[in-house]
């Protein structure tokens, strides 16, 4: 099989020959769920600690956001942000471009918030009662009580869930390639439209795949380390 | 019902709000039957994937290394790597490699069409984190029930079908829930693949009429509702099989 | 709710509406090629999957014909160009949200579409629509595709009629490249798409499309047309086009783009050369 060889080697050479484009989309993928995860962490942690509000007027209202944001497709979420948000944004007298792939950035961040939410409320609801009662008795305020005794101890039960939810999203960035953000996956359907070979399909396609593993493999071993350590013994 | 469609199409007259998936039959019909496609690749998915990791989590109990380190694999492969390439690889790319069915007017048809793949993708996806929600329910279950059940001569079989297994379903069912809801939100992968369901017969009908805004609305508050149902009703499923005194792990209270 | 009341409501809508319109056309007979060049960029939505209109090579950049023409109008107005590629289901609203100021994209000229923007005349090309199938399945006429797999692709406008008046059960795809890849695999029987795509797809490789072949009779003849902002539609920039594409006619300039990207020659180009 000389042929045979010699096409390994051929589409071995194409896939070297369009890896820098598509590794440089690769690191959009990561920008974007690095971005996309801070947004939806800071913008969750508010939700969160408004499903436990005192108050109905601010629980109602945070609850079904959340459940709102929980219960949305992903791609529908995206396609949602992609398509209805302006290109550009006027504060004052600044003016800020919207490229496509920081609506995706928005688009992924608002699934992220809701499920952020729900990590937060239940590992806030998982702390004993007592916790609560007892910096009360120490007449400590609810603020107080909230930042100072709970929070500490419910972000490291919390950190585990939270970097699952970071895999989903990595995993979720591919799917900007079906809005047109010129990340991995996109490239690489280019890159195949451009070299019109059939017998590319299978190679690129498990490289990407591979890129993906070994860059979300190690964090899925991290957390999978974290939760056993964090685990409350029964 | 006629009515019911005409005020839509009054709608649309009177206030520019273009739903004509609810005032054209041919949008119409086409909008429906997307929406059972989502349901039917939902159902077969969430079926074949819990089948998987059942099936996952009794061979990680084995004895056998080999079976545990296929597994193993398994999990590892299809929890790391997004879903959407998955999607891609196994339909562009493996399928090309399977055997064909000729037939009879000329041309062929492959083994599996694209709702098969997304099926089978969807299902290897959700399965992966199945066997993994089930090991640990399995792995949950107190080991001195187990130990009074062998106590009173359960054999193995009996063990797992009378005590393990109705407990451990208790046990990971919040977990469960979580990732078969999940599981149908995935569904709309199959977009990429051409499979008919619900957010493709929708981009259908929104480069058709123009009407993204509308269009996104309706399918927004579709998936929305479909999902609200879905977790609603397994969450009442809980309830109704909860232990008194029984835990569970993962997923929220 | 009564009749008269639901009658009275939409003429009051419509003439809100007409109002609304009189008020946007009035406020759009602007310059906007001075906004253009005071932005200093052009920014053009284009195909980057849609060999050779638009591509890209291994470096990212895009290039093919439609990729030409975008340069050369940035050149012409002396700004620079970017580029946003962009598939048929979303250039119309990447253009109506103001991402793109051009769309130079494969777009065929519908009515539908000359209501959500502003189509440049003359087109400066055109193709109908047929498809793309394995010779061996003797495909002859449309009524044949009934109850045949056909691949296209997503928001495109033949999709419908294909599907409604012959039967077709259309596997829409998002770009191209699937769309080939599934009838090179022989999962769909057939790829309906522009003629003109067609035919320069077989005699880019006639080795690999040696067994597939153009059969039908090409229908609805659609002209391709860049298209700016429905708001614009009296702008400077919209005649600007129009003339630009008249002289690109005239001074045969498309027939040369053409045969530079390897396209087979397009009756549509030589009658609009020799009628100009």
């Amino acid at each position: 099989m000389i042929a045979g060889d010699g096409d390994a080697v051929g589409v071995l050479a194409t896939i070297w020959k369009w890896a820098p484009l598509i590794g440089r989309g690769f690191l959009l993928n990561i920008l974007i769920s690095v971005l996309a995860m801070a947004m939806g962490t800071v913008a969750g942690l508010a939700l969160g600690l408004g499903q436990i509000a005192p108050y109905a007027v601010l629980r109602r209202p945070a609850q079904i956001v959340t459940q709102f944001f929980r219960n949305a497709p992903w791609l529908v979420l995206l396609f949602y942000c992609i398509l209805l948000l302006p290109y550009q944004m006027t504060v004052g007298d600044w003016t800020v471009p919207m490229p496509a792939w920081i609506k995706a950035t928005i688009g992924l961040a608002l699934p992220v918030m809701g499920n952020v939410s729900e990590i937060v409320r239940g590992g806030i609801q998982a702390l004993p009662q007592a916790q609560w009662d007892s910096a009360e008795s120490l007449a400590f305020s609810r603020r107080q009580t909230l930042w100072m005794v709970i929070l500490p101890q419910a972000i490291k039960p919390m950190l585990p869930p939270w970097m699952n939810l970071y895999a989903v999203l990595i995993m979720a960035t591919p799917l900007a390639s079906i809005v047109g953000v010129e990340e991995a996956m996109t490239l690489t359907r280019f890159a195949l439209s451009a070299e019109n070979r059939s017998e590319l399909l299978l190679p690129m396609y498990l490289a990407l795949l591979v890129a993906f593993f070994a860059y979300c493999y190690p964090i899925a071993r991290w957390t999978a380390r974290l939760e056993r350590r964090f685990a409350v013994k029964h | 019902m006629t009515g019911v469609w005409d005020w839509f199409l009054w709608l649309y007259e009177a206030h520019g709000i273009n739903l004509p998936v609810f005032y054209d039959s041919y949008d119409r019909q086409r909008f429906f039957a997307g929406l059972l496609t989502t349901l039917e690749l939902s159902v077969c998915s969430v079926v074949a994937s819990v089948a998987i990791g059942l099936v996952g989590a009794w061979a990680l109990g084995s004895g056998s290394v080999v079976a545990r380190r296929l597994v193993q694999g398994y999990v590892h492969a299809f929890r790391n790597t997004p879903p959407l390439i998955q999607l891609s690889f196994l339909y562009f790319a493996v399928g090309n490699l399977l055997p064909r069915l000729e037939m009879a007017g000329g041309g062929s048809r492959p083994l599996l069409d694209g709702f098969a793949w997304a099926v089978v993708t969807l299902s290897l996806f959700g399965g992966a984190f199945n066997v993994e929600i089930f090991r640990s329910g399995i792995e949950a279950v107190p080991a001195s029930t187990v130990e009074a059940a062998e106590a009173l001569g359960f054999n193995r079989w009996r063990l797992h079908r009378h005590v393990v297994l109705p407990l451990a379903l208790r046990i990971c069912l919040p977990a469960l829930s979580n990732n078969l809801v999940n599981l149908v939100k995935t569904s709309t992968l199959a977009y990429a693949i051409g499979v008919p369901e619900l957010l493709y017969v929708s981009a259908q009908v929104w480069a058709d009429a123009m009407n993204v805004r509308e269009m996104m609305n309706v399918l927004l508050v579709t998936y929305v509702g479909m999902v609200g149902l879905l977790s609603f009703g397994l969450r009442r499923l809980e309830a109704a099989l909860r232990v008194p005194g029984l835990g569970t792990v993962g997923g929220q209270p | 709710m009564p009749v008269r009341l639901a009658s009275f409501a939409s003429a009051l809508a419509a003439a809100a509406v007409a109002l609304l319109l009189t008020v946007a056309t009035a406020v759009a007979a602007v310059d906007d090629i001075k906004a253009i060049q005071a932005k200093g960029v052009l920014v053009v939505g284009v195909k980057a999957d849609y060999r050779p209109w638009g591509f890209i090579d291994p470096s990212g950049a895009i290039v093919g014909m439609e990729i030409d023409m975008a340069r050369e109008i940035a050149d012409k107005l002396g700004v620079r160009l970017e580029m946003v590629p962009v598939t048929t289901a979303n250039r119309i609203e990447f253009l109506r949200q103001g991402r793109i100021d051009l769309i130079l994209a494969t777009m065929s000229d519908t009515p539908a579409r000359r209501q959500a923007s502003t189509v440049i005349d003359p087109p400066y090309y055109a193709g109908g629509t047929n498809i793309l199938a394995r010779k061996s399945l003797n495909f002859q006429r449309w009524q044949e595709l009934r109850g045949r797999r056909v691949c296209a692709l997503q928001g495109a406008y033949y999709n419908r009629p294909v599907a409604e008046n012959w039967g077709a059960i259309i596997v829409a795809f998002p770009g191209v490249p699937e769309a080939m890849i599934d009838l090179l695999a022989g999962n769909c029987d057939a790829f309906v798409q522009d003629s003109s795509l067609i035919a320069s797809t077989l005699v880019s490789d006639p080795v690999k499309w040696a067994d597939y072949e153009m059969p039908m009779e090409t229908f609805g003849e659609q002209a391709w047309v860049m298209a700016v902002s429905a708001a614009n539609r009296e702008g400077s920039f919209a005649r600007f086009l129009a003339h630009l594409s008249q002289d690109w006619h005239r001074s045969g300039h498309l027939i040369a783009l053409e045969k530079k990207w390897g396209i087979p020659p397009s009756p549509f180009l030589k009658s609009m050369h020799d009628k100009l």
